[in-house]
C-alpha cells in the first residue's frame, strides 16, 4: 500500500531524508522511530503530498505522490504533528467541512460523521468550539478528520505527542483497533509506543534507515547489549582480570562495596551468555558469590546507541 | 464544483468568525459616510463643475478607505493558515492549489462587494430624502461601481500574493498596503519624477487615481478594463506559483 524507493529530500544542500526505501502492506501498522530531526516528519509530508521529494519515488495505494498527487491524497488520511485545526469552528462543523473537501458524498456524510465521531470519542463535544477543547480532544478530532473519507492508508505524525497517560492509552487503542483494515504509518520518539502498537518498526536517524523489523525480533537481535551484574568476594584486582578474560565479556567495570565485596558490571558481546562460565570461574577460584543477574538492554539504550554511534551494518 | 463551493463557503464564513470583518465593515461605512457628507457640503451653496459622484470618489476620505481596506482584507488569507499550520491539513486534502487560491480570492472579492453596498445606498438614500430626481448622474454611479469591482479584483489579487509570500500577517499587510498605494499614485508620483511627457503619458495608463477620475465622470474606458483583468489573472498565477514553490521547501 505504501511503497517508497530511494526517497531523498534536500534543504539547502543538506539531505534531511537521505535515500530511504521501505514498504508497508495492507493492514500493517508500521512505526517510524527516531530522534527529533531524524526526517520522520519530512518523509510523512512527502507521502502526504505537502512537500515534493528532491529525488526518489513514493507511491500511495499505487499512485505516485508527485505525478498523481490528487489520487494519492484521496486514499490517504494524514494527521500532521501538533494537529492544526481551526479554533473558531465547531467540531461537527469542522469535520463536515473536511469531509466535503475530501469528496465524501452527501449520502454518506451523515453516517461517516457519526461513525468517526463515535469511534474517536468526540461525539460528546460535537457542538463545542474547537478552540475551547483540551489537547486530547483536539488530537482525536485530528484523527477523526484523517478517517472521515474512509482512506485505506493513514499517516499519523506523533499521534500521542503532548497527551497525558490516559489520553495516550485511548488514542493508542483507537489506532490499534484501526489496524487490519487500514495500513497505518505512525511516527513517534517514544519506544514503548512502538512496542505497544506497531507490527513493524523502522528506526530513522539523520535521514537514513538504521534498522527495521518486528519490535520483538529487533529487541532479541539487540540483546548484544545485555549486561551482567555479579557481586563477588575476593581479591579485587585478580577478580577483575580473570572475569574480564571470560569469553563474551566486552567490558568490565568494578565497584567496591566494602568488606572485600566487589560488584562487577559486564557488557556482553552479541548473543553470548557467559553466566555459567562466570559461576564456574568463581567456584574454581574459591571466591564467594552472592548475586548474579543478566538484563537485556532496554530499547532505549539500543536506540541511543544506534542513533548516536556511527552507522553499523544493520539491515 | 461541490468541493469548490464548500471551500468558498468556509472562506466566506472565516471573515465573520473574526471581529475583523465587522471592524472593516464599520470602518468602511463610517469613512464612506464622511466622504459623502464632505461631497454634499462642497456642493452646498456653491456651484461645482463636478458631480456628487465625482466629488465623493475623488476625495481624500475615499482614498483612506482604499489604502486600509485591501491589506486588512487580504493579510490573513494565506499567512494565517501557514502560521497556524492549518495550511498543511488543507493542502493534504485532495484539492488543487488553484481551487484553494480561487476560493480564497473569490470569498474576499464577494466580501469586498458587500462592503460597498452602504456606499451606493448613500446616494439612493440622499435622493429619497431630498426628493430631487437628479441629485447625481446615475450613469456615473454605475460606471464608478464597475470600476470599484475592477479595482477590487486587481488589488485583492495583489494582497493575495503578498499573503502567500509571508507567514507573518503584519508583513503581508505592510507589503500589500505599500504596493496598493504605490500603484494608486503611480501617475501622481511620475509627475514628480523628471520623466519625459511620453513616458508620463504611458504611466498614467496604469494609475488608479486617473481611472477613478475618468470613470466617476461616467466614462467607461476599455483600456483599464483590459489592464485590470489581465493583471489580476497574472497576480493570481503568481500566487499559485508562490504556493507551488513552497512544496519544494526553502
Amino acid at each position: 500500500m505504501i511503497h517508497v524507493q530511494g526517497l531523498t529530500k534536500t534543504y539547502r544542500g543538506r539531505a534531511v531524508v537521505d535515500g530511504i526505501s521501505f514498504e508497508a502492506g495492507r493492514g500493517e501498522i508500521v512505526g517510524f522511530l527516531g530522534p527529533n530531526g531524524a526526517g520522520k516528519s519530512t518523509t510523512m509530508r512527502i507521502l502526504a503530498g505537502f512537500l515534493l521529494p528532491t529525488s526518489g519515488k513514493a507511491e500511495i495505494a499505487g499512485h505516485d505522490v508527485v505525478e498523481q498527487s490528487l489520487e494519492a491524497r484521496r486514499h490517504l488520511g494524514y494527521m500532521p504533528e501538533d494537529v492544526p485545526l481551526y479554533p473558531e469552528m465547531r467540531v461537527e462543523e469542522y469535520l463536515r467541512y473536511r469531509a466535503g473537501i475530501k469528496g465524501v458524498t452527501k449520502a454518506l456524510l451523515k453516517g461517516s460523521l457519526d461513525t468517526n465521531m463515535e469511534r474517536c470519542g468526540v461525539a460528546d463535544v460535537r457542538h463545542k468550539l474547537i478552540g475551547t477543547l483540551s489537547k486530547g480532544y483536539r488530537q482525536r478530532i485530528g484523527l477523526a478528520d484523517a478517517l472521515i473519507h474512509d482512506p485505506a492508508i493513514l499517516i499519523l505524525d506523533e499521534p500521542t505527542n503532548g497527551l497525558d497517560p490516559n489520553q495516550i492509552r485511548s488514542v493508542r487503542e483507537i489506532i490499534r483497533s484501526l489496524g487490519g483494515n487500514h495500513t497505518i504509518l505512525l511516527s513517534t520518539h517514544i519506544l514503548a509506543e512502538v512496542e505497544a502498537i506497531c507490527e513493524r518498526v523502522i528506526i530513522l536517524d539523520q535521514g537514513r534507515i538504521k534498522a527495521s523489523g518486528e519490535p520483538s525480533k529487533l529487541a532479541r537481535r539487540l540483546e548484544r547489549g545485555a549486561r551482567i551484574t555479579v557481586e563477588v568476594r575476593g581479591p579485587a584486582e585478580a577478580m577483575a582480570r580473570i572475569l574480564g578474560a571470560i569469553d563474551g565479556v566486552k567490558k568490565i567495570a568494578p565497584e567496591s562495596l566494602g568488606d572485600d565485596w566487589t560488584r562487577f558490571v559486564m557488557d556482553i558481546q552479541g548473543l553470548a551468555d557467559p553466566r555459567e562460565e562466570i559461576f564456574r570461574t568463581v567456584t574454581r577460584e574459591q571466591w564467594r558469590l552472592r548475586h548474579l543477574s543478566m538484563e537485556a538492554a532496554t530499547l532505549e539504550e539500543i536506540f541511543a546507541g544506534l542513533t548516536t554511534a556511527p552507522e553499523e551494518g544493520w539491515n | 464544483m461541490r468541493r469548490f463551493l464548500i471551500l468558498l463557503q468556509r472562506e466566506l464564513a472565516a471573515f465573520f468568525y473574526s471581529p475583523m470583518a465587522y471592524l472593516v465593515l464599520a470602518m468602511v461605512m463610517g469613512l464612506n459616510g464622511v466622504a459623502f457628507r464632505f461631497a454634499t457640503a462642497l456642493m452646498d451653496g456653491h456651484v461645482q463643475p463636478q458631480s456628487l459622484v465625482s466629488l465623493t470618489f475623488n476625495s481624500f476620505w475615499f482614498r483612506m478607505i482604499f489604502f486600509f481596506l485591501f491589506p486588512l482584507l487580504t493579510m490573513r488569507l494565506f499567512a494565517e493558515e501557514r502560521k497556524m499550520g492549518t495550511f498543511e491539513t488543507l493542502m493534504t486534502a485532495p484539492i488543487r492549489i488553484s481551487e484553494v487560491v480561487l476560493s480564497k480570492y473569490l470569498a474576499c472579492l464577494i466580501f469586498y462587494c458587500v462592503l460597498w453596498i452602504p456606499c451606493i445606498g448613500n446616494f439612493i438614500l440622499f435622493e429619497m430624502i431630498t426628493g430631487s430626481g437628479n441629485a447625481f448622474p446615475a450613469g456615473a454611479l454605475v460606471s464608478v461601481a464597475f470600476l470599484l469591482l475592477l479595482l477590487g479584483a486587481f488589488n485583492i489579487a495583489l494582497g493575495c500574493l503578498a499573503s502567500a509570500l509571508s507567514r507573518n500577517q503584519i508583513v503581508a499587510a505592510v507589503a500589500a498596503g505599500t504596493l496598493v498605494m504605490l500603484h494608486f499614485f503611480l501617475g501622481f508620483l511620475a509627475g514628480f519624477a523628471k520623466v519625459s511627457p511620453e513616458v508620463l503619458e504611458r504611466v498614467v495608463y496604469f494609475s488608479s487615481m486617473d481611472h477613478i477620475n475618468l470613470f466617476s465622470q461616467g466614462l467607461i474606458d476599455s483600456r483599464p478594463v483590459v489592464y485590470y483583468l489581465s493583471a489580476t489573472a497574472f497576480l493570481l498565477t503568481l500566487t499559485h506559483q508562490a504556493i507551488e514553490q513552497r512544496r519544494w521547501g526553502i
